[in-house]
């Protein structure tokens, strides 16, 4: 460990940290842009220059490591004459483009100029322009706007370092530099919207996100994405009822500074809704009903039957399918099982470099193993609903690609179906009482992630209209059924009820999931699933 | 001065063969040095006192020690021979008329730093003096100064040509070492300095042709002799190369410290047409410029820093009273901004933005301010706020054309007519959601 | 008197090979580095002989023999003024506009240049043979004015040596 001093405060740091890091750690930001935690140092922008005692010249924090009894300025005269003509010769060249701009609210040239410029400049030439790439869809997330560029070359770094796709360069030298890919071809790596996050400015933006919202309108809240089983944090950005996109959240453990572009523009089909109300089927047609009526219908059914089987979901949260466990399986005795399903490898590099790897379409299929559920995949799915004539009762109509088929509305035409879902598919349309289902972003929970972490999503917003979330209806159903009682009930409540009697979350509390950045299942239960 | 040094070989026919340079006792110092250890070659070196003569005028002898002994990683010994500065042609007339010097240079600094393989980097546009120096290695091999076992003893350096491609970056010690290792050209952040940290993450030495073709004379007559030639500081003989508004321009070889006045007057037949000099830049572009009331300075690293320039690469550049120095200050600026490799903020910006002032200024449309902010450019590009001497080597000029030249600068402001720009701004012209389809 | 430039047109460089010659070439030229990386400016500039320029095919045969990411060579090879990215003609004029030069009247060159060609810097007369590029400092100063024609280096150039020399080329 080593002891130094900065700007009068006294702070020990590990050996080897730099001194924008040592600064931060005492409480003191000195500004950057090039240098970014995840990528290689390149001391390439200039604007992080502090004055160290005992050396002539002043140097980039980013770049020189602490030393023992080292006296840090970060803000003397020669720092602040030093920083403000950085920022002049950042500002030389770019564009006014501030109102036009996706950047504003989260921009470092806006952050540090206010404190750091001058309030004027001393350019009245022409600046340089980029004819032909002040809209360019680079690929196809990401949209490139040259004239804002300032050179710090995060965004190669990133396809360099982190993607390993080596699809951004440098072309050209000087003040003509500009990024581009090999002979102008799409940028389009499994990752590339992380380039527009990585860019400080609006040179790189999100093509989907463009002109959508202001940053500083926007909610954003902590969740999780729900696109595969690796659980990278996000951030969802909202306003007023309308989800606007997901930004990664850091995780060193998990996902670094990032998130797949598959994951990420799942927040495009979000507010995607077409069953706003309970249904029921009625003769050729379908009817609305109320929620009540809807309980009473589907616990009649189930009451009434010997043997009910439930289609859960591995898209639920552990807390709805404890509840699932609690009540339908130990309460009410129904078979239930949880289709996963394969998809397209997604991976992620996390903040140590280690890459994480998953075909599991799902965010929750290890917390529904833990929870000792039977998962299945497509066929055995198939032939438990052929087997059988009792009712189904399907938590999530979205829990397998295959459930969207003809064949599925087929199979289950003659039963009486209760499915739970956001929009219409063939069997939702022939089941017999639909209910509005809860979407991502409105809801919360914990979710077991395939590294083997325990994570909490929140929800963005309220149950949007009469949705409601997976576990409430199934409390409701136990209640109809006499298996629970009236009582407070909470994901909270679940979540801590769930700690105490499973063992793969015993020791944790929703405090420390809420402070953490996950917490690692009960070493017991890894083995599992 | 009597005899030539380093030029002793000019107008001799056949000057650059192998034959030739035998009989001019070349190749002697090299077997001198393999009965050396590398501790007193690198003595010899530093008793001589001979100082960088690429531009940076550091001690060779003190820089090959910086070299870690006592590390498992290869040594490499580079030749920069990539001669981009403006006003500098001495490199290229060493390698046309005498190759196996600079080889034999080489080969001595290589044994002394404990390296077995050299490269000499050649600027892109050398292709006929790197087929000649391809030529003289070839040469050199087939007779054992070259290659293993270099005559007769363990020691074996293999020297291998690597040609730039058109950057006068390359010619900063870092960036030339990432160009061999094929990257672009970017200067690295110092320190880790090359000796310990160089070409391919090992100990590297850098140094200028001309320095290397010094070495086998002082190997072969000694630290004290070299030391004794020239000035105190400033040791040995310096090849000037004088271009620009001289009867005789050309490279011409003097001890340190001869005036300029005497290089101008005596060695280049005075000025052009028997024109009366204005200034001159003594030692390549980067170099600050001087008045002609400055020409009786001595021609050595101390001198000339005190006079308020630098000594450089002695690319010495002489502009009479026809020159507009407001014109010349633009030419050179031109230079920087198309060099400059991009990567730090003050350079990047700093040399395209002094351009446009000084084109302004020229074309009649300077204003008030324009000389406060090329003042300020100046200060802020330069004196570590770059990551390479590249920013101070195009703030030296603005400084110094202002200092003794504002008068021009003003002189053309004053008569200036104000401009208005039809220039529009750039506005999105049609709506993104036809563009991008959202 | 200056060979002209063999330049292989665009359809000849869109899928690149390298044949035995070529090969043999770039294995010597690998021997010389320890790591392949740096053999990349000398096979650029072996295929630039071979073909006249630098095109994305050239680039990515490269990328692929050197284990580089055609993105990485792309940037090298822009980054360097002496790669040609376009198809030259027979003959490259390199006029250098840097100081030494200018004191030397070399303006008075480019003015006849262009006249004569028809063309501005960067542009390749009509007939194909001729491509004008402005060039810094050459390093021969002291023979200013000089023009490296291709390879070669032409100095203490004037108009009449000038005209007289490309006469000579064009007839080549």
């Amino acid at each position: 460990m080593v002891t130094l001093t900065i700007d009068g405060r006294e702070i020990t740091v590990a050996e080897g940290t730099n001194l924008v890091e040592a600064a931060a750690a005492a409480g003191i930001e000195v500004p950057t842009y090039c240098y970014h935690p995840g990528l290689t140092v390149v001391g390439q922008c200039r604007i992080c220059f502090v004055e160290v005692e005992g050396m002539p010249r002043l140097v980039t924090a980013c770049s020189t490591p602490v030393q023992s009894e080292m006296v840090v300025l970060t803000a003397s005269d020669r720092v602040r004459e030093a920083r403000a003509a950085v920022m002049e010769f950042l500002l030389e060249n770019h564009p006014l483009d501030c109102p036009v701009c996706d950047q504003a609210g989260e921009c470092g040239l806006q952050d540090y100029s206010v404190e750091h410029g001058l309030d004027s400049t001393h350019m009245v030439d022409e600046r340089r322009t980029n004819p032909g790439r002040e809209r360019h869809l680079i690929g196809p997330h990401v949209v490139q706007n040259q004239n804002r560029c300032i050179h710090c070359t995060r965004c190669i770094r990133f396809t360099t370092e982190i993607s390993e796709t080596s699809d951004l360069t440098m072309k050209s030298r000087g003040n003509h530099s500009y990024i581009d890919t090999f002979d102008g071809r799409p940028f389009d790596n499994p990752w590339s919207a992380c380039a527009a996050d990585v860019c400080p400015v609006g040179a790189l933006t999100v093509k989907e996100f463009r002109f959508r919202a202001r940053v500083w309108h926007l909610e954003e809240t902590k969740t999780i994405c729900p696109g595969c089983s690796i659980g990278c944090n996000i951030m969802l950005g909202h306003l007023n009822g309308v989800v606007h996109r997901f930004v990664p959240r850091e995780n060193a453990e998990v996902n670094g500074w990032w998130m797949c572009d598959h994951g990420r523009f799942l927040a495009e089909g979000l507010d995607r809704r077409t069953i706003d109300v309970p249904l029921e089927r009625f003769g050729e047609g379908e009817r609305r009903i109320s929620w009540d009526s809807a309980f009473v219908q589907v616990a009649q059914w189930l009451r009434e039957a010997p043997q009910t089987l439930v289609v859960a979901s591995a898209n639920l949260s552990n807390e709805a399918l404890f509840a699932v466990r609690r009540n339908l399986i130990e309460g009410a005795r129904m078979d239930v099982i949880v289709p996963v399903s394969e998809g397209e490898t997604r991976r992620i590099k996390n903040g140590r470099g280690v890459w994480f790897s998953s075909t599991d379409a799902h965010p929750n299929s290890a917390g529904a193993r833990h929870l000792g559920l039977t998962t299945v995949d497509a066929a055995n799915l198939e032939s438990y609903l052929l087997d059988g004539s009792g009712p189904v009762l399907i938590l999530d109509a979205h829990a397998h690609p295959w459930l969207d088929s003809e064949g599925a509305a087929a199979i289950t035409a003659n039963r009486r179906v209760a499915a739970l879902a956001r929009y219409r598919t063939p069997l939702v349309d022939t089941a017999s009482i639909a209910m509005p289902l809860a979407s991502w972003a409105e809801t919360d929970g914990t979710f077991t992630s395939s590294t083997g972490r325990v994570q909490l999503a929140r929800n963005a917003l309220p149950p949007v209209g009469q949705a409601r979330r997976a576990w409430e209806v199934v409390y409701r159903l136990a209640l109809e059924l006499g298996i629970e009682q009236e009582r407070a009930m909470t994901t909270r409540i679940l979540f801590a009820e769930m700690a105490a009697e499973v063992a793969a979350f015993s020791g944790m509390t929703w405090g420390r999931l809420m402070a953490e950045p996950g917490m690692p299942v009960h070493e017991e239960v890894l083995g599992v699933g | 001065m009597t005899d030539p040094i380093l030029l002793r070989a000019r107008g001799l026919k056949n000057s650059r063969s192998l034959a030739t340079y035998l009989k001019l006792g070349g190749y002697s110092a090299l077997e001198k040095t393999l009965s050396m250890t590398p501790a007193e070659v690198i003595e010899v070196v530093k008793a001589s006192g001979v100082r960088g003569r690429g531009g940076a005028g550091f001690p060779a002898g003190v820089k090959w020690g910086f070299v870690p002994r006592d590390t498992a990683k290869p040594k490499y010994m580079i030749c920069n021979a990539d001669e981009s500065e403006p006003g500098t042609f001495k490199d290229r007339e060493l390698i046309l008329v005498d190759p196996h010097m600079v080889l034999e240079g080489i080969a001595i600094a290589s044994y002394a730093i404990g390296a077995n393989t050299a490269y000499i980097y050649i600027r892109g546009e050398f292709v006929e003096e790197a087929r000649i120096l391809a030529k003289a290695i070839a040469e050199a091999k087939r007779k054992k100064y070259l290659g293993e076992k270099i005559l007769g003893s363990g020691y074996g350096l293999e020297v291998h040509i690597h040609r730039g491609a058109g950057a006068y970056i390359c010619g900063e010690e870092t960036a030339l070492i990432e160009s061999i290792e094929g990257k672009r050209g970017l200067p690295r952040l110092k320190p880790p300095f090359p000796a310990v940290v160089g070409v391919f993450g090992c100990p590297t030495v850098v140094n200028n042709v001309e320095t290397l073709a010094c070495v086998p004379h002082i190997l072969e007559h000694g630290g004290a002799w070299f030391a004794g030639i020239g000035t105190e500081r400033s040791t040995g003989t310096k090849l000037f190369c004088v271009s620009g508004h001289v009867e005789r321009p050309g490279v011409y070889e003097a001890p340190m410290g001869i005036t300029f006045r005497e290089i101008i007057e005596d060695l280049c037949g005075g000025m052009r047409g028997g024109g009366e000099l204005k200034a001159f830049i003594p030692g390549g572009s980067s170099a600050p410029v001087l008045p002609a009331d400055k020409i009786d300075t001595a021609a050595d690293f101390e001198s000339v820093a005190q006079a308020g320039s630098m000594l450089g690469s002695g690319g010495l550049i002489v502009m009479d009273t026809t020159v507009d120095m407001v014109w010349a200050l633009e030419n050179l600026l031109i230079f920087y901004a198309h060099e400059s490799c991009g990567q730090c903020t003050p350079c990047r910006e700093g040399s395209d933005w002094a351009v446009d002032i000084v084109r302004r200024i020229r074309r009649g449309y300077g204003r008030p301010g324009d000389i406060e902010t090329l003042h300020r450019i100046a200060r802020f590009a330069s004196q570590g706020m770059t990551i390479c001497p590249l920013g101070d080597a195009f703030c030296g000029p603005i400084a110094s054309f202002l200092e003794h030249f504002g008068h021009e600068f003003e002189e053309a402001i004053s008569k200036a007519s104000s401009m208005t720009t039809n220039a529009l701004p750039i506005l999105p012209v049609q709506s993104d959601r036809e563009m991008f389809g959202i | 008197m200056t060979a002209p430039l063999v330049v292989a047109s665009p359809d000849e460089v869109t899928d690149v090979t390298f044949d035995r010659s070529m090969e043999v070439q770039i294995e010597r030229t690998l021997q010389q580095y320890p790591d392949s990386g740096a053999a990349l400016l000398p096979i650029l500039w072996l295929c630039q002989e071979r073909w006249g320029w630098i095109s994305p095919g050239i680039m990515e045969a490269v990328g692929k023999r050197l284990d580089l990411a055609p993105a990485f060579v792309e940037g090298v090879v822009s980054f360097y003024t002496m790669y040609q990215r376009r198809p030259p003609g027979k003959y490259l004029l390199q006029v250098c506009t840097t100081l030494s030069c200018q004191l030397c009247e070399t303006s008075v060159l480019v003015d006849y240049l262009k006249r004569r060609l028809c063309i501005d810097f960067g542009e390749t007369s009509g007939d194909g043979l001729f491509t004008l590029v402005d060039v810094q400092c050459l390093g021969a100063c002291g023979e200013a004015p000089v023009i490296q024609i291709n390879s070669d280096y032409h100095t203490d150039l004037t108009v009449q040596k000038l005209d007289a020399l490309l006469d000579r080329l064009a007839g080549q």
